[in-house]
């Protein structure tokens, strides 16, 4: 590796370093009364303060916690594919542990982001699953993501083969999303059907302002769970190798 | 390459030694065309429509189902440790196997195709359509290839090859079905089927020879 | 003749599974042309200490050399220079000895490959039977082809796990003249058959729970612990 090519990786750990690990350290202390107000806001903009939409009624209201979720849930996966990356560079299981905690978050999302999509549609347009793109497209992520974490379940916590197989399918998982996204809408293009998410006339004042408190609850959500869900698995692998180590010992 | 190459007239002589195996992918993809036939009484007079769909879904389970096979039976007797200890990059060997389960699938692909326009009285071997299966074939078993080193360990479990495989291969089964549609003189649609086809098989082709490597690994 | 670089080489090797170090912190100098016997229960990590030399276990730490190339940095030079016998034979069952050994020889790109593989099914016994599909041959004759298989290439460094395994007197005979007496290999054989060790070996390389408890001497070869 040249010279130049070692001063930016030190200069990129710095800059990570100086700015993240402040807010890494501070993350049992930060995240949750941030993930509190944030919901907080959320809901009660959601419930009280935005305008009833004249067409879909009530039940509207959903929107402002399916849209962030089913976008949030990208950044989830995204994060399993970063921290994948790392670990099959490193081959530290920390970053094993990440990854499979933010895809069990990922997972979970976009669970919920189906579930809401379906109880908001069966009011709003008389059928639960319409095929509409974006959210067939979020059925394949959760299907990947499922087979990351059935992958990854092969062998136990600390099997290093397994986290590596799994690293790669959620690293591939996470590239197939741009193909995935154009097969399934030049597919449903093709079938003239009623629209479910056109774009609408813009969105009055409050309704904006709520949707964005509501991406902003989902996200401090999302970060709190995958600290929470990450440090959760990375526990379970010491755990499992106090268990051995254990084990031969009494064998011994 | 002359050790992909040597890796690959292996993998042909395996398979003409031991014809059982691509017979029986042969077998699966016929008793397949027929379950649908019975399925979704293929009988009846314009079935073009389904067809790129019965021919898709037979090729993606029979591909998949015939790497995994070519793999297992490389881990249990060891020979792919043998591969893994000789002077060549873990891509080289991902290269040879690619190479002979793309014959032994189009080869499958292609009795299939005869069969198909036998039973169906429809023209299936133009060259469009012969194009589509290529390309559509080296997208999904440079990606089955990859994943096929799942069963290399004594605990995981086959049947989890195509739950990991078949949501990956998504976009690759509906541009393939389109563009096999478009070829059979379906109602021509806008999208750039084939290049989506292109994209995947040139993604998961490079894909797959970096990342093989870190699969085999133990 | 000594050279400076040992033939075997292993620099603070480990491998952990889970926690467990199944090998740990292992470091010993093979000296090159030397015949080295690896001792140790089951379980002591024999298997896995062949495995991380031949580079087919990942390391989890530490470092290792054949004839001077580390596994971190030239493994595939490092297994040219290296034959290998696992508890499988490693070979196809479908294809011919013959056919075994010709895409070996094309795989390890080895020089006038007919002449050579002539002569080794002729050693082994198996050139009357080139042709047969491996499957119809008994164990020990599995074991002679796999025995071939390792020493086609002309390895300098011979790394061999119970070699003997579904061997006659006469097979055993034959790993002898090929591996074991034979001066232009350097030899690291785990074996469980200790009466004949030494006959064969020059020094003993003994493994308790994954720690070397016996080494040989780098330049001599001789036993210390």
């Amino acid at each position: 590796m040249s010279a130049l090519w070692q001063v930016l990786v030190a200069i990129f750990w710095w800059v990570i370093h100086t700015l993240l690990e402040p807010i890494w350290n501070a993350r049992w202390v930060a995240l949750p009364p941030l993930t509190g107000v944030m919901m907080m806001a959320m809901i009660v903009g959601a419930v009280l303060v935005a305008p009833r939409e004249i067409v879909e009624g009530e039940v509207q209201r959903l929107m402002y916690i399916h849209v962030p979720v089913a976008t949030i849930s990208y950044l989830a996966f995204f994060v399993t594919a970063v921290a994948s990356a790392i670990f099959l560079i490193g081959r530290d299981m920390r970053w094993d542990a990440i990854a499979r905690g933010a895809a069990t978050v990922g997972i979970m999302l976009t669970a919920f982001a189906l579930l809401t999509g379906a109880i908001w549609g069966k009011p709003t347009w008389g059928v639960y699953w319409s095929w509409d793109a974006r959210l067939t497209a979020t059925l394949v992520l959760f299907l990947i993501y499922s087979g990351y974490l059935l992958a990854r379940a092969v062998g136990g916590p600390n099997d290093e083969q397994a986290a590596r197989y799994a690293a790669v399918v959620g690293i591939i998982g996470y590239i197939d999303i741009p193909l995935i996204h154009f097969s399934v809408d030049w597919w449903r293009t093709l079938h003239p059907q009623r629209i479910i998410f056109a774009p609408k006339p813009a969105l009055p004042g409050e309704m904006l302002l709520v949707l964005l408190l509501g991406f902003l609850g989902i996200l401090f959500l999302t970060l709190w769970l995958i600290t929470l869900r990450g440090t959760t698995e990375y526990l379970v692998q010491r755990a499992d190798r106090v268990r051995a180590r254990l084990d031969q010992l009494e064998r011994a | 390459m002359s050790s992909a190459l040597a890796v690959f007239r292996k993998d042909l002589q395996l398979a003409w030694r031991d014809r059982s195996g691509w017979l029986s992918a042969l077998a699966f993809a016929t008793i397949s065309v027929l379950v649908y036939s019975f399925a979704f009484d293929l009988a009846t007079a314009d079935i073009r429509p389904l067809l790129p769909g019965v021919l898709w879904t037979t090729f993606l389970f029979s591909g998949i189902f015939a790497t995994s096979q070519s793999f297992q039976r490389e881990s249990e007797t060891g020979t792919f440790d043998a591969m893994l200890v000789a002077p060549v990059s873990p891509s080289t060997i991902y290269v040879g196997k690619l190479i002979s389960n793309l014959i032994s699938l189009l080869i499958v692909e292609l009795a299939l195709l005869v069969l198909t326009t036998i039973l169906f009285d429809t023209p299936l071997l133009t060259g469009e359509l012969v194009l589509v299966v290529f390309v559509g074939t080296v997208g999904y078993v440079s990606l089955a290839t990859l994943l096929s080193t799942l069963g290399s360990r004594g605990s995981a479990r086959a049947v989890l090859l195509p739950v990991l495989a078949l949501p990956l291969l998504v976009p690759l089964l509906i541009a393939s079905v389109r563009a096999t549609g478009a070829a059979l003189g379906a109602p021509i649609d806008s999208a750039p089927w084939l290049l989506l086809l292109v994209i995947f098989a040139l993604w998961s082709t490079i894909g797959g020879a970096l990342l093989f490597p870190v699969v085999s690994e133990r | 003749m000594t050279t400076a670089v040992p033939a075997i080489a292993a620099f603070d090797l480990t491998k952990r599974y889970g926690g467990i170090a199944v090998v740990s912190n292992i470091s010993f100098s093979l000296r090159a042309g030397s015949k080295i016997a690896l001792l140790g229960h089951n379980g002591a990590g024999k298997s896995t200490l062949l495995g991380l030399l031949s580079t087919l276990i990942t390391r989890t730490s530490g470092d290792a050399s054949i004839a001077g190339h580390a596994i971190s940095t030239n493994p595939i030079e490092l297994r040219r220079n290296i034959g290998v016998l696992a508890h499988l034979p490693m070979v196809y069952e479908e294809l011919s000895p013959l056919e075994n050994l010709e895409f070996f020889a094309r795989l390890y790109e080895v020089p006038e490959a007919a002449t050579r593989i002539e002569e080794l099914l002729r050693a082994v016994g198996l050139w009357r039977r080139r042709r047969e599909p491996t499957s119809i041959l008994s164990r020990g004759y599995h074991q002679r082809l796999a025995l071939a298989r390792a020493v086609l290439h002309r390895p300098a460094v011979l790394l061999l796990d119970e070699p003997e395994t579904g061997l006659d007197p006469a097979g055993i005979a034959l790993l002898d003249q090929l591996a074991l007496d034979n001066p232009a290999v350097t030899v690291l054989a785990a074996t469980h058959l200790v009466d004949r060790v030494d006959r064969w070996a020059d020094g003993v390389l003994r493994l308790d729970r994954g720690c070397v408890v016996e080494a040989p001497d780098p330049v001599t070869a001789e036993v210390s612990s």
